[in-house]
């Protein structure tokens, strides 16, 4: 993380007057001298373009990729049972007319509802699937090792689900990929949609991974081994070259709203979401116990950011939500406790003494205590903020259908294929 | 015959790798050492590294930043600029790992020096950035921290003692970072010279990077944005230029 003093140094703000993000954003951020981010600069251009044009340049993108004799796809859709994985296939299969190959990587923390989002995917769209299921042993070896050396417990989910769709282009020699949109862009505006910007290793390793590719995880004084990483690895650039494998982003050429995107997706397909405690976002991530929990808390301690921040940025940006709105749900959400840090515990093998020690060594200052809500600057008293955020709530109106667990029972679904109806 | 080369750009901004747009509009991509670590991957013939605030803030050389680079182990030639006051600092540079220096608010600030650093590092270690804008037929020679200008004229090189510096990097500052647009009057009004010339600012295409190269006196470009964009975008310029002398493009083959 860059440190806060670098805008004493410089003297330029460090806070967006528009949406919620600082300097200190884990990708990377910049503010202009009105004081205005890139990522709010960049979210302009949504209602600046032409987005027929745009729409008519992805049309003449995918055409050499289309495949006539049926004998193969003609691209790849990398999908999980929440995100924006049902709007991707449905552009990717309804409007374009494609046959995609969709491919997930078994992030081993899924949740029921995920599983049935899904099935409910695959068979609705009538969808042939690739699952990735890596040895549990490596996984949870790899998990301890990113835990203990950079704080992140998801590193291997982020690294199977960027690298599994590569590899499954090159092996079948399909080289169109289409992933949904870029959250470099999304978030921080990395790019301009007009740079029509396609997916990389350096961005993958630099953002997407922290930094560390499979083989920088191996050193001496680990116990990690080749035989646990080498499913992590990305394909070389003679081998990605020699099939062509290119990653575009729908987002440049769609306008991209989450919100409206999985909405649209619920009256058409049942995609199903749910309440969480960290965010009022009720779609995002439904198929994962620990992204929006303890995975969002070592991101809020290593940065001073947590998921709901990304959450109310994007709402505040869509004009669903006004600066001082997002700023009540990111201090009530922000100070949730995490409800499902037994089952990472139980799944890893660990004594939760063990795991607060290895959170607490990722405390950058952000907060003062392990789990227990970080003393917000925020004015109200907690009454007040609880009726605020019911009223910003019923306004957003976003749509929960079901418990994580399904009503199932409550745990990682480890393997999972279907769902009773 | 000497190859041409093409020159990775990698703009620094507090310590972020950024997109940069007329060094007056930017966007974030992140860690420097990863973005360099990428183009060296990519076969660059040379990674230039400037650091646009340092001198405007007085902050000196980013020497850290070059440590970590090191670190990284290239085997590609590093260019540095970014806060470089006197000899001193420059010497210091190259032994934190740069291969030669880009001298920018020196060549305004400490012009009477330039000999020396020559004498410390050797000719061949310094490149003089000149960022240009063009305007009714005339170059003007821009120093960004002061809002000064100085008109171009024939003399440019003997008023500016530039005779000790091996090449010279000519900077469009008005079409920094947009595409397809680095203005042709730039090469053809800069007073001639037998000095090398690199070229920076603009540059995208495969055509226009071809055009360029194939001037006699011009012996390397810079592209810097939009190598962001696309995989491999710095081995396809390299496949796309015909008949110009220069490294093959190259596609690392792991061992692994």
């Amino acid at each position: 993380m860059r440190e806060l003093k670098i805008d004493q140094q410089y003297q330029t703000s460090i806070t967006c007057k528009s949406c919620l993000y600082s300097i200190n954003h884990p990708l990377g951020l910049t503010i202009d001298k009105n004081g205005i981010c890139s990522g709010c600069r960049v979210h302009e251009e949504k209602d600046s373009l032409d987005w027929n044009v745009r729409w008519q340049k992805l049309l003449n993108l995918i055409q050499p990729y289309k495949v006539c004799n049926g004998k193969t796809y003609d691209c790849i859709v990398p999908v999980t049972g929440a995100n924006d994985s049902y709007y991707i296939v449905h552009v990717v299969k309804n409007q374009l007319k494609l046959n995609p190959l969709l491919v997930t990587y078994n992030k081993y923390f899924n949740t029921p509802l995920g599983i049935r989002n899904l099935a409910n995917l695959r068979i609705k769209f009538n969808c042939d699937i690739l699952i990735q299921n890596i040895n549990p042993i490596s996984v949870k070896a790899i998990t301890k090792t990113t835990f203990r050396e950079f704080g992140s417990i998801y590193w291997p989910c982020i690294a199977g689900q960027t690298v599994f769709p590569v590899q499954t282009a090159v092996r079948y020699k399909i080289p169109l990929i289409i992933w949904g949109a870029h959250q470099g862009l999304e978030q921080v505006g990395m790019f301009s949609h007009e740079h029509e910007v396609e997916m990389s290793r350096r961005y993958r390793k630099d953002h997407d991974l922290m930094g560390k590719e499979a083989d920088d995880l191996l050193n001496n004084f680990d116990s990690l081994s080749e035989d646990d990483i080498w499913q992590y690895r990305y394909p070389d650039d003679a081998t990605l070259n020699s099939v062509g494998v290119r990653g575009i982003y729908l987002g440049n050429y769609v306008r991209w709203d989450p919100k409206v995107q999985h909405e649209l997706m619920i009256e058409k397909y049942h995609f199903m979401g749910s309440i969480f405690n960290r965010t009022f976002d009720t779609y995002d991530h439904v198929d994962c116990y620990n992204y929006l929990d303890l995975h969002d808390h070592l991101k809020f301690i290593k940065h001073g950011i947590s998921k709901v921040t990304d959450h109310a940025s994007r709402e505040i940006r869509h004009g669903r939500l006004t600066r001082e709105q997002g700023k009540k749900l990111v201090d009530y959400y922000e100070n949730q406790p995490l409800v499902h840090v037994e089952k990472f515990n139980e799944w890893l093998g660990i004594h939760p003494s063990g795991l607060e020690f290895l959170v607490n060594k990722q405390n950058n200052n952000h907060i003062s205590k392990f789990i227990l809500p970080k003393n917000s600057s925020h004015e109200f008293t907690p009454n007040e903020l609880n009726y605020d955020i019911s009223i910003i709530n019923k306004k957003l109106d976003y749509k929960a259908h079901a418990n994580l667990n399904n009503d199932e029972k409550d745990g990682y679904i480890i393997i999972g294929k279907g769902y009773k109806n | 015959m000497l190859k041409k080369r093409l020159i990775g750009v990698v703009t620094v901004r507090q310590g972020l790798a950024v997109q940069s747009f007329g060094y007056s509009r930017y966007m974030p991509l992140g860690k420097v050492e990863i973005v360099v670590e990428n183009l060296n991957r990519w076969g660059a013939d040379e990674i230039l590294i400037q650091c646009i605030d340092r001198s405007k803030f007085k902050l000196g050389p980013d020497f850290n930043l070059l440590k970590r680079i090191s670190s990284v182990g290239l085997s590609t030639p590093v260019i540095y600029g970014g806060g470089i006051r006197n000899v001193s600092d420059a010497v210091q540079v190259v032994n934190n790992g740069a291969d030669r220096i880009l001298l920018d608010a020196a060549l305004w600030d400490s012009s009477n020096e330039i000999e020396f650093f020559s004498k410390a590092l050797g000719s061949q270690a310094l490149i003089a950035n000149i960022t240009i804008t063009h305007r009714n037929g005339n170059l003007y020679w821009n120093n960004y921290r002061r809002d000064q200008i100085q008109l171009i004229e024939t003399n440019f090189y003997e008023k500016n003692q530039l005779d000790c510096i091996s090449e010279i990097m000519l900077t469009d500052m008005n079409n920094e970072g947009c595409n397809n647009s680095f203005d042709e009057k730039i090469i053809e009004l800069f007073p001639s010279n037998e000095k090398s010339l690199i070229l920076f600012g603009g540059l995208s295409e495969y055509n226009q990077i071809q055009r360029f190269l194939s001037k006699n006196n011009v012996v390397a470009v810079g592209v810097g944005n939009s190598l962001n964009y696309k995989e491999h975008a710095l081995q396809k310029i390299k496949q796309n230029l015909k008949g110009i002398a220069m490294r093959t493009a190259q596609f690392n083959k792991s061992e692994k």
